[in-house]
């Protein structure tokens, strides 16, 4: 069956969508009061955290589960740098995305040896585990169990400790990495990532270089989740170990399965419902998991391809595709 | 006429095992060359020692006098030398387009930073890419098309996508890994006409792995027959025909 693909002037309202969207964000901090406005600063943690991990799991197709190393290396990096070194947070962001990259680096040796499918994934999941241990341990670094305090900072005479602030900061992080990542799934580099994960042996006989695809979507989407580290450390104001265990990873992988696996409108999607939720949820004291998880097993069951798949049904302007037609 | 790719006593052996033994041939531009043999002859692991699949333990292989032996598939592909897959090769979740695209990565511009960025460098490369995987496909008659995915395409039709892929770039060396298999007869012809035309008028040259008879005979410009690893006759399709080397790997001593 041929796909319904957006037309030109679809594609132009699409572009036009794509930045209204954080226009209108803009003014958000205006209408809603201190709680809500943390709740939305969560939300775009988790959008970078569920982006980087669809890349990986979703569009390159390895069943790699270091995300929340990545993660976690960017909050402690963040942390570290702010804290130890005195560098002004806001330039850790990239620093930490640096970090994450390295994390993504040596999570893809364990790809590029050949190891794959379940044998890649406990070696990540310990990859994720050999981490928390560090945080752990390394306590002149790290603070150990009692984590680190980020510290008292201002930027243009605000404290960032305020969270309209920290909104206008990590909302342009997002929109940032988001475009970015769009920009190179829509390339060339991203049909290859999606060959890869179609068919690597046909792939080589194309004359691309697999390994280098595989050790470049890696390192980009531990950039991706080791900024979303540093804004993490400051959304929370300080590091703990317990934040990058398993929960995390499970809370994020299911909001990679929610939004739609390898879609980047679907991480957008999953992570923001998946923020959302239990804050509703708060209304059934004692139930609230019970729901989470019916909700999530109910999208699942009703869209096993997420909700991204819902909206490219409703039209072609959510169609994202692995090539960019010219304007 | 021209020698595009010597292949020089190549040899494969996996512990023990003979599975290519000391093959030499040429392939000239414009020329069809077969391989044919019963299964197990080795044709495959002809095939995979050539695209750089399999590591030959002795022997090399040249395209247009440089040697390509044991560099990596993708470097193999890079410099010339393309191949399809016998059990198919294209990306199912890919659309027609993207398949046809992915052949022409190599034929990109613009660093990772470019195309991060959405610099018009990467973007005009890209639009480049689009216009010629389409011109390519309506050659064809696979423009309707384009935005299939090509896991919801006929076995025919899939078999077509792949070689379009696969000679995007131009490539003077084509490796085809039994095209015609589980075509009807009409694609089948189609898939002829395909071949004739590359050789013919781009001046390709083809190595071709093909059990259906007809097509061998009618197509090739010379025949490579294998068994159990080693070449055991070559020549043109009506010298083949009558050699006794051949009449014996394929029925027996009569």
């Amino acid at each position: 069956m041929s796909q319904i693909m957006p037309s030109a002037r679809q594609r132009k309202t699409r572009t036009l969508l794509f930045w209204a969207v954080p226009a209108v964000l803009l003014l958000l901090p205006l209408t809603t009061n201190p709680y809500t406005q943390f709740i939305a600063n969560g939300m775009l943690v988790s959008v970078l955290v569920t982006l980087g991990f669809t890349l990986t799991i979703g569009n390159l197709g390895q069943l790699a589960f270091a995300n929340t190393a990545f993660f976690g290396i960017g909050a402690y990096s963040s942390a570290i740098l702010a804290a130890k070194l005195g560098v002004p947070w806001l330039l850790t962001i990239p620093l930490a995305g640096a970090f994450g990259a390295l994390g993504g680096f040596l999570a893809s040796a364990a790809a590029l040896r050949g190891i794959r499918t379940y044998y890649l994934a406990i070696i990540t999941l310990a990859f994720g585990e050999l981490m928390r241990w560090a945080y752990l341990h390394a306590k002149p670094l790290t603070g150990g169990t009692d984590g680190m305090p980020m510290p008292r900072e201002t930027l243009l005479g605000i404290s960032l400790t305020d969270d309209t602030l920290k909104f206008y900061i990590f909302l342009a992080v997002t929109v940032l990495l988001v475009k970015a990542t769009l920009n190179l799934m829509r390339s060339h580099f991203g049909r290859a990532v999606m060959a890869v994960r179609e068919n690597e042996i046909a792939t080589a006989s194309l004359a691309i270089p697999t390994a280098r695809v595989i050790l470049v979507t890696f390192m980009w989407s531990g950039f991706v989740v080791g900024c979303a580290g540093a804004l993490f450390a400051r959304h929370v104001g300080h590091v703990f170990p317990e934040s990058f265990g398993m929960l995390h990873l499970i809370a994020s992988f299911a909001m990679v399965l929610v939004g739609g696996l390898g879609s980047v409108l679907g991480a957008v999607l999953g992570a923001v419902l998946l923020t959302a939720l239990p804050e509703y949820l708060r209304a059934f004291p004692g139930m609230e998991e019970l729901f989470f998880g019916l909700i999530v097993a109910g999208v699942l069951v009703a869209m096993p391809m997420g909700l991204a798949s819902l909206l490219r049904r409703v039209s072609p302007i959510f169609v994202e595709r692995f090539y960019r037609e010219a304007p | 006429m021209s020698t595009l790719l010597t292949v020089e006593g190549l040899s494969v052996r996996f512990s023990g095992l003979t599975a290519l033994d000391d093959v030499s041939f040429t392939l000239e531009d414009g020329n069809v060359r077969a391989v044919i043999g019963p299964n197990g002859a080795g044709k495959s692991t002809l095939f995979n020692a050539i695209s750089g699949y399999v590591t030959p333990t002795a022997g090399t292989v040249h395209l247009r006098g440089q040697e390509l032996t044991r560099l990596t598939p993708h470097e193999i592909a890079e410099q010339g030398i393309r191949r399809t897959f016998q059990n198919g090769g294209l990306f199912p979740a890919l659309t027609v387009l993207e398949n046809v695209l992915t052949g022409l990565h190599a034929q990109t511009h613009g660093s990772f930073l470019d195309i991060l960025l959405g610099r018009s460098k990467a973007l005009k490369s890209e639009a480049d890419n689009i216009h010629r995987a389409r011109e390519l496909l309506k050659l064809m008659s696979m423009d309707h098309m384009a935005d299939t995915r090509a896991g919801d395409l006929s076995g025919g039709q899939q078999r077509i996508v792949e070689i379009v892929r696969t000679v995007a770039s131009d490539p003077p060396v084509l490796l085809l890994d039994e095209p015609a298999v589980g075509l009807s007869p009409v694609a089948r012809a189609q898939m002829m006409e395909i071949i004739h035309r590359l050789a013919g008028e781009k001046g390709v040259g083809i190595l071709l792995i093909e059990h259906a008879v007809e097509l061998v005979m009618a197509a090739a410009d010379r025949i490579l027959v294998m068994a159990a690893g080693a070449r055991i006759a070559e020549g043109t399709p009506e010298e083949i025909r009558e050699d006794r080397a051949v009449l014996e790997a394929y029925l027996g001593h009569s």
